[in-house]
């Protein structure tokens, strides 16, 4: 091989270098904004992390995510084809193409434009088999780009073949730049092919060349070869350019996210550059839209994910706020997001900047509620509406166990609004011969998970201050509670020395395998109903289970597990209205119920309360079902129906 | 005489679905006009909900002298009117002229208009697990209450006297939760009414109505409330209810809050009244299909061609309705509305 050009220069290579120069810059920039709005312990870490041993996982993560796509793989072959194709394909083009140059123009090294059109700037003198192994893997890793580009155009047009019923609705800045990435390797095809009876090629390359030598004898090919490398460099120039405007973003920003995650830093406030990073990082592939329980049940593509984080990178606020108050939280699109956008904290944190000058706080009401209600002496029926005041035998404390109760049992606000899971809870703990005490039986202070969930994390901590006060009064090493919202704050929020938190659930399973109670099993049929609270945000999915097929017959559903579905009754949703729940409520039951059994139990009271307002299907909790089912004949009859 | 009764022979014919006030009120006046009519009522009896009601507001009117005086006319035009019993519409064709109408003991009838009297249903208070109804012993529904009044026995369930009674407006009302965002429009009067006849049986007795909005449009009703107040001593308290639970002697506490006060308070009471509200009947879908008519869906009741000159019309062609079919209605109105229901039919087949 030798170079045909003493200058190694050609004008065509201005554009490409024009577009080069433009995103190293754009890199360095837009990484010191990012560096920049970190706290200052974020920034140790980053620089830690690369000294030390886990920047070996974190390269591999790379690997495995930005050029492989071993996650979207999982979900579709032909869509993680696509993907991986046009990402280490490309990528493996450049390292060829690198080591091709130490190999054949080490002098060249220092020209980044040479690598890049490199066929044109070298020509074939002799045929070795080093030679040929190279004109094989650049063709052969060319057609993989080239096969995945075009698989790319067919999603457009066939997205179901790619196991996705929606795709995302492209405004023009990600077109252009989608569009000038279609054509860079076509074009670079083209360009090559037309010089391969100089530069030489692969079976490709040398392969169309030669069909385009035949056409030699009715114009001249060679006219043709600088045009194509013109447009080659004015197409990579064009992607370039809009680079930090496109989709493609992501790019350049997503090896930055795995490094920053891997690095132990997070999302913790909205102008924090590892939020912008994952915005940037989002590559609008549109997997998180068939998830999307508002897109699917409800009609309300505009609340998707991609659109909220579209919303923010381009400075709507006010439709990310929306789409945020609109957000059930159920993590479903984090889970589907390849990229692992953590899209719910992005919107948690959204809600949070805005709540805290939205509203004011006010707690009195917390120092209220252990005192007699106000009512008393300001009221004309004084005597009637007093608060009445726990006392040790309205606090649930059994005769048989003076001293420390065993169990505090937190029923939770929703829990007083279902109340048979509330009964059917007592009457377990009376069967089970439990001492414990029920710490809001008389309403007590909300558990602060729904603030929270609405951004305001102040009001939220005053509750959580409140109530670990008076849990760790009751001296119960056990804490029980039946709402999974409240599970969630108390598990991972709180800090409860020395007390293990446990949804009714998990604390029913532990009864069952004590033998501390006992049940019979029914010959009804039932499936069950994975609150997010509980399975997706809490991972707990085998102990429901395991109780359920104790006390019926269970049957699955295609939505267990990670894959359950939402009951569109989320108190993260504060701002989306009881029609569209309702609509997710009904089309949820629909596909759960698809196959129909005689109830459908869940383990959450609001999830209970928005299928029961349905009415197609009998629901229950899963405390209710094992109350009826207990056998104790020291026990009064089950309640009445 | 002979072209009489060729006249009488050539008189059209109405099918009436549903036996309750508003379906007797425009058989009565349609028979008066001379029509014969098929009065389908898909229980044994005639009468409705009415049939189930005590006394009536605003003047504590007996519900059976009322309904009693419906039956007796319905008996003695029965030249006219005949009442077919449990059962209900299984389709209907049309034909040239009228249709014919299969009913489910497969009776056939040739109508030439029909009238659809198939009323409303109450609220079903047990979707609002958290007012406790049929999980707690001593919460009941304002129907239950009226059953109580009718049979003599306004006691707990153990028996004991209330001493403190709590009526809870709008249950199944106005309430976007459970898809009914609309006002039933006679659940005030009635927890009035019968806040009243609590104290007028026990004098003694502390009634609470805890509500949203008191709405008393009709003639009469304000001076209800009044009387209520001035007289009886009832309490009337703005605020929704949020709970309710069991006490250990087997009591009711409820959480609510004051809302004019904005204090949340919490009450015990022997008896606590969910007023529930009034909702489309469980056949509307059902009807809607058979004969090819419109269902609102804003509050699932059926709609009529417009709400002025046209209130009794359908968009089928000689479909009619009458009564809380087209929404809540109170008896005054439900009556009113099936002699208007009438005498569009009448002016459809004399046209």
């Amino acid at each position: 091989m030798h170079e045909r050009f003493a200058n190694a220069y050609d004008p065509f290579v201005i554009p490409y270098m024009i577009g080069f120069v433009f995103v190293i810059a754009y890199l360095i920039v837009a990484l010191c904004f990012v560096v920049k709005s970190l706290p200052m312990s974020d920034r140790k870490k980053m620089l830690k992390h690369l000294f030390s041993y886990k920047i070996f996982i974190t390269v591999k993560d790379i690997f495995a995510d930005c050029l492989l796509h071993v996650k979207i793989w999982k979900k579709n072959k032909l869509l993680g084809y696509m993907h991986s194709s046009i990402a280490f394909g490309w990528f493996m083009l450049i390292v060829v193409g690198h080591i091709e140059i130490f190999f054949y123009a080490p002098h060249r090294v220092n020209l980044p434009y040479y690598p890049i059109f490199f066929r044109y700037f070298m020509m074939e003198t002799e045929t070795t088999v080093g030679g040929s192994v190279f004109f094989f893997l650049m063709d052969f890793f060319l057609l993989m780009v080239l096969s995945g580009i075009a698989l790319a155009m067919i999603k457009r047009i066939r997205r179901r073949l790619f196991g996705m019923k929606r795709t995302t609705r492209l405004k023009w800045n990600d077109q252009l730049g989608m569009y000038a990435l279609w054509c860079i390797f076509p074009l670079r095809f083209l360009a090559e092919s037309f010089t391969s009876h100089i530069s030489g090629g692969g079976f490709l390359t040398r392969g169309f060349g030669m069909i385009f030598d035949w056409f030699n004898q009715f114009m001249n090919n060679d006219a043709l070869i600088r045009p194509t490398w013109w447009a080659y460099s004015i197409a990579l120039m064009v992607f370039f350019l809009t680079l930090p405007w496109s989709r493609f973003t992501h790019i350049l920003s997503e090896a930055l996210l795995i490094y920053m995650r891997n690095a132990g830093i997070r999302e913790t406030s909205k102008n924090n550059g590892y939020a912008s990073v994952e915005i940037y990082s989002c590559s609008r592939c549109g997997l998180c839209l068939d998830p999307c329980q508002m897109v699917s049940g409800a009609s309300l593509r505009q609340m998707a994910s991609v659109e909220f984080t579209r919303n923010i990178r381009w400075g709507q606020t006010t439709q990310a706020l929306e789409a945020a108050s609109y957000c059930l939280m159920c993590n479903r699109c984090v889970q589907a997001c390849p990229v692992g956008v953590n899209s719910v904290q992005l919107k948690l944190n959204l809600k949070g900047a805005d709540v805290s000058y939205r509203y004011p706080h006010r707690y009195d009401y917390v120092e209220s509620e252990a005192a007699p209600s106000p009512l008393a002496t300001t009221s004309a029926w004084a005597d009637i509406l007093q608060g009445e005041a726990v006392t040790a035998e309205t606090a649930g404390v059994s005769a048989a166990g003076a001293g420390k109760p065993e169990v505090v049992y937190f029923a939770g606000c929703m829990s007083h609004l279902t109340p048979r899971i509330e009964q059917s809870m007592v009457r377990i703990f009376e069967a089970a011969g439990v001492r414990y005490t029920f710490l809001d039986e008389d309403g007590g202070i909300c558990c602060g998970r729904p603030l929270m969930l609405a951004g305001d994390r102040t009001g939220g901590e005053q509750l959580v201050v409140k109530n670990t006060e008076a849990i760790l009064a009751t001296g119960a090493q056990i804490l029980v509670c039946s709402c999974p919202i409240c599970y969630k704050i108390f598990k991972d929020t709180y800090k409860l020395e020395g007390v293990r938190v446990l949804h009714h659930t998990e604390y029913l399973l532990q009864l069952l395998e004590a033998g501390r109670i006992t049940v019979r099993k029914s010959a009804e049929t039932g499936v069950f109903h994975d609150p997010c609270e509980l399975g997706r945000h809490s991972g707990i999915y085998r102990q429901p289970r395991d109780i359920l097929y104790r006390v019926l017959n269970l049957h699955t559903t295609p939505y267990e597990g990670k894959d359950a579905l939402c009951c569109g009754h989320s108190i993260a949703a504060e701002g989306m209205p009881y029609k569209k729940r309702r609509m997710i409520a009904k089309d949820a039951l629909r596909k759960m119920t698809e196959n129909p059994v005689d109830v459908l139990v869940t383990a959450c009271p609001s999830c209970k309360r928005a299928f029961a307002e349905i009415g197609t299907t009998r629901i229950k909790d899963i405390a209710e079902i094992v109350s009826e089912q207990l056998v104790c004949p020291h026990l009064a009859a089950q309640p009445k129906k | 005489m002979l072209l009489e009764k060729y006249m009488e022979m050539m008189k059209e014919t109405v099918v009436i679905i549903g036996g309750g006030p508003a379906g007797m009120e425009a058989a009565l006046s349609l028979a008066g006009r001379g029509y014969k009519v098929h009065l389908v009522e898909k229980t044994n009896a005639l009468g409705g909900h009415l049939a189930r009601w005590d006394r009536l507001f605003p003047q504590q009117d007996p519900a059976q002298e009322i309904l009693n005086e419906l039956v007796n006319r319905i008996r003695e035009a029965d030249d006219r009117i005949e009442v077919v019993y449990n059962a209900e519409l299984q389709y209907i064709k049309r034909r040239m002229r009228g249709m014919e109408v299969l009913l489910s003991n497969q009776t056939l009838l040739q109508a030439d208009a029909v009238l659809v009297a198939c009323g409303f249903d109450l609220f079903r208070a047990e979707r609002k697990e958290e007012y406790g109804y049929g999980i707690y012993e001593n919460v009941l529904t304002s129907a239950d209450l009226e059953r109580k009044f009718k049979e003599h026995k306004v006691v707990c369930t153990d028996g004991r006297t209330p001493e403190k009674v709590a009526f809870v407006h709008c249950v199944g009302s106005r309430d976007e939760k459970v898809d009914h965002t609309y006002c039933s429009k006679v659940c005030c009067v009635t927890a009035v009414k019968q806040a009243c006849e609590i104290k007028e049986l026990y004098p003694e007795a502390e009634v609470f109505n805890l509500y949203m909005d008191l709405r008393m449009f009709d003639r009469y009703f304000e001076q209800m409330y009044h009387r209520a107040q001035s007289h009886y001593g009832v309490h009337f308290v703005r605020g929704r209810l949020s709970e309710v639970a069991e006490t250990v002697d087997g009591k009711i506490l409820i959480k609510t809050e004051d809302t004019l006060l904005g204090r949340p308070m919490k009450l015990t009471v022997d008896m606590l009244v969910l007023m529930v509200g009034m909702q489309a009947c469980a056949q509307t879908a059902e009807l809607a299909e058979k004969l090819d008519l419109k269902v609102s869906a804003s509050d699932h009741f059926f709609e009529t061609k417009d709400l002025f000159l046209r209130g009794n019309h359908t968009h089928a062609k000689g479909v009619f309705l009458a009564g809380a079919c087209t929404g809540p209605k109170s008896l005054p109105d439900t009556l009113q509305d099936a002699r208007s229901a009438a005498e569009s039919i009448h002016r459809y087949l004399t046209d």
